[in-house]
């Protein structure tokens, strides 16, 4: 009897993650096929299974019809420009704070590594605030401002570990061989620094392209509308038309969806060690 | 070289952006946050300080209970199902021979990488109570059992905690899983030397382990649960009536759609506690002395 029990245990055990697989994977490969089908297929005649005709049209109506492009165009801009920013003031300010000597210096790396600990939602309202007076608003620096200083303390954190872990003699006798400060730091450390910066990219990129509370608080123009609150808004406008909706949907997400697939080992690290450091 | 690591031009220069940045965008409203907290004022006019004038309001708005209440249901549900079900399938994974282990992790990591709004579009054309796809599980399976999932009170705010729940359960996951992995293989051969059955050697040895990472997933889904806004937004727009308001939600409908900008700092300073104090309440339990083996 036990042995039956342990054994039916056994399998349950080997079947259950396939099963939480469909329960993961099921609901977006649902929105891959309503994305080619029809209202009349997706409502009524083939809710669950693959499109008996492949509506290819949607995608190029929800191309036309929603702005879409804009959108993505929108958000690639504030997510470079973001990237950008984080990288080179976070670089900066921890070697400056992990290789220098200076006064001050545990406090203000302190100070820096506070923002681990603030909610965003928090400052919602000053913020939006700041973004008016300083004239911002509904420009594309009102999200590219904040999303830069919102990411400076992991990025300064993840650099400021990783440059301690660097002996500096490997800049010193770079620099002894009459390299200078910019040539030790473009030809030696950015290299020796790849994997750190790739971190920082990816959890950068993930957290600013998906953004969301501070984009729809601070953006109202829908010309600068990035694809999170873009999506929003246009479903409001033709939320009948599921076929073209869906397509807005898989087109939105291609882009993390595909720096995950490539990068997926790195996406996880990157993505977990976050958590890890504000816990 | 050893002129430069002083040079106080340089480290001006190499600190000075980040620094300036980061105060005038997070440390200054974030102070700002707290002193208006103690203001009336509708964005237009001469501000009236009022001290606690909004926090006394606060402990008599509905709202604000109903906030609170779904922000307890929304981090315990999340942490549960969350919690739960990650570490049993991290359990299973690193024990049997399972196969396709790869794909496996990568399914259930996917939903992270999306946005908040295209898991809540797609969950909305799921939820429908007409011809969404849940109902129509129930039709498949020939149950007359219907639900108009966020048209009802009670339950629109589980509805949207399980959509949360689903995107990042791979998240925990993942952390669980990680962590699993650094425990060393000697750790349990006394246990299966007694024929601990493997439920036991787990409650009794890897979860007691584990406290450190459990402590991280905690924080997260506690943290994730008080400042949820964006489902409620996207998914039910607070509704039906208020019974799926969360504490930002409330703050940002407060400060922005009613004007009332004292009110919804108050919220938000409210916000800030509780997250600290869960925080602290956390640290302060689980996991105080680091584990080495």
């Amino acid at each position: 009897m036990s042995m039956w029990i342990s054994n039916l245990g056994g399998k349950v055990f080997k079947v259950f993650p396939w099963l939480y697989c469909i329960i993961s994977i099921y609901p977006l490969v649902y929105m891959l096929f309503f994305s080619l089908k029809s209202n009349e297929e997706i409502l009524y005649q083939n809710p669950f299974g693959i499109p008996h005709v492949f509506h290819f049209d949607n995608y190029s109506r929800a191309v036309k019809a929603f702005n879409i492009l804009l959108f993505f165009k929108n958000s690639v801009i504030v997510s470079f420009a973001s990237l950008i920013g984080i990288i080179l003031f976070s670089i900066t300010f921890a070697y400056a704070a992990s290789r220098m000597e200076w006064r001050l210096n545990k406090w203000t790396t302190t100070y820096m590594l506070m923002g681990l600990f603030i909610p965003i939602q928090s400052i919602m309202i000053p913020l939006s605030l700041l973004v008016k007076n300083f004239h911002l608003a509904n420009s594309y620096f009102s999200l590219i401002v904040p999303y830069i200083s919102f990411n400076l303390s992991f990025s300064v954190l993840i650099f400021y570990g990783f440059f301690r872990t660097i002996p500096p003699e490997m800049e010193e006798s770079a620099f002894m061989d009459g390299a200078g400060i910019a040539r030790t730091f473009v030809n030696i450390i950015l290299p020796i620094m790849r994997p750190a910066i790739a971190t920082v990219i990816i959890f950068s990129f993930m957290g600013v392209w998906n953004e969301f509370t501070m984009a729809t608080v601070l953006i109202s123009d829908a010309h600068f509308k990035t694809l999170p609150v873009g999506l929003v808004s246009f479903t409001g406008a033709r939320s009948s038309d599921y076929g073209g909706m869906g397509a807005a949907m898989v087109m939105a997400s291609i882009p993390t969806f595909v720096v995950y697939l490539i990068f997926s080992e790195q996406v996880e690290k990157a993505l977990t060690v976050g958590s890890a450091v504000k816990g | 070289m050893k002129h430069f690591r002083s040079n106080k031009k340089a480290i001006f220069l190499l600190t000075f952006p980040a620094l300036f940045i980061f105060s005038v965008v997070v440390i200054y409203p974030l102070l700002q946050t707290f002193y208006r907290s103690f203001f009336e004022w509708n964005g237009l006019s001469q501000p009236r300080y009022i001290f606690l004038e909004n926090y006394k309001s606060l402990l008599h708005d509905d709202i604000f209970y109903t906030s609170l209440y779904n922000g307890a249901i929304f981090a315990l549900i999340l942490t549960v199902f969350q919690l739960g079900i990650g570490s049993v399938l991290a359990f299973i994974l690193l024990e049997n021979k399972v196969f396709g282990k790869k794909i496996l992790r990568t399914s259930y990591f996917i939903p992270v990488v999306l946005s908040v709004t295209v898991v809540c579009q797609l969950w909305l054309t799921m939820y429908n109570a007409q011809f969404g796809l849940i109902n129509k599980i129930f039709e498949l399976l020939h149950f007359t059992y219907r639900q108009d999932w966020l048209g009802d009170t009670n339950l629109s705010i589980i509805a949207i905690t399980v959509v949360a729940s689903w995107q990042f359960m791979g998240y925990q996951f993942a952390i669980i899983y990680a962590g699993m992995k650094t425990i060393p293989e000697h750790i349990y051969e006394a246990a299966k030397l007694d024929g601990a059955s493997k439920v036991k050697t787990h409650l009794k040895i890897t979860i007691p382990l584990m406290a450190e990472t459990y402590r991280i997933c905690l924080i997260f889904a506690l943290i994730g649960g008080l400042t949820a806004y964006g489902y409620m937004n996207i998914m039910t727009g607070g509704g039906p009536g208020t019974s799926t308001y969360t504490l930002t939600y409330q703050m940002i409908r407060s400060a922005f759609v009613m004007n009332e900008i004292g009110y919804g700092s108050a919220s938000a300073v409210v916000l800030i506690l509780e997250c600290f104090v869960v925080t602290l309440i956390i640290n302060r339990f689980i996991a105080r002395e680091r584990i080495t083996y």
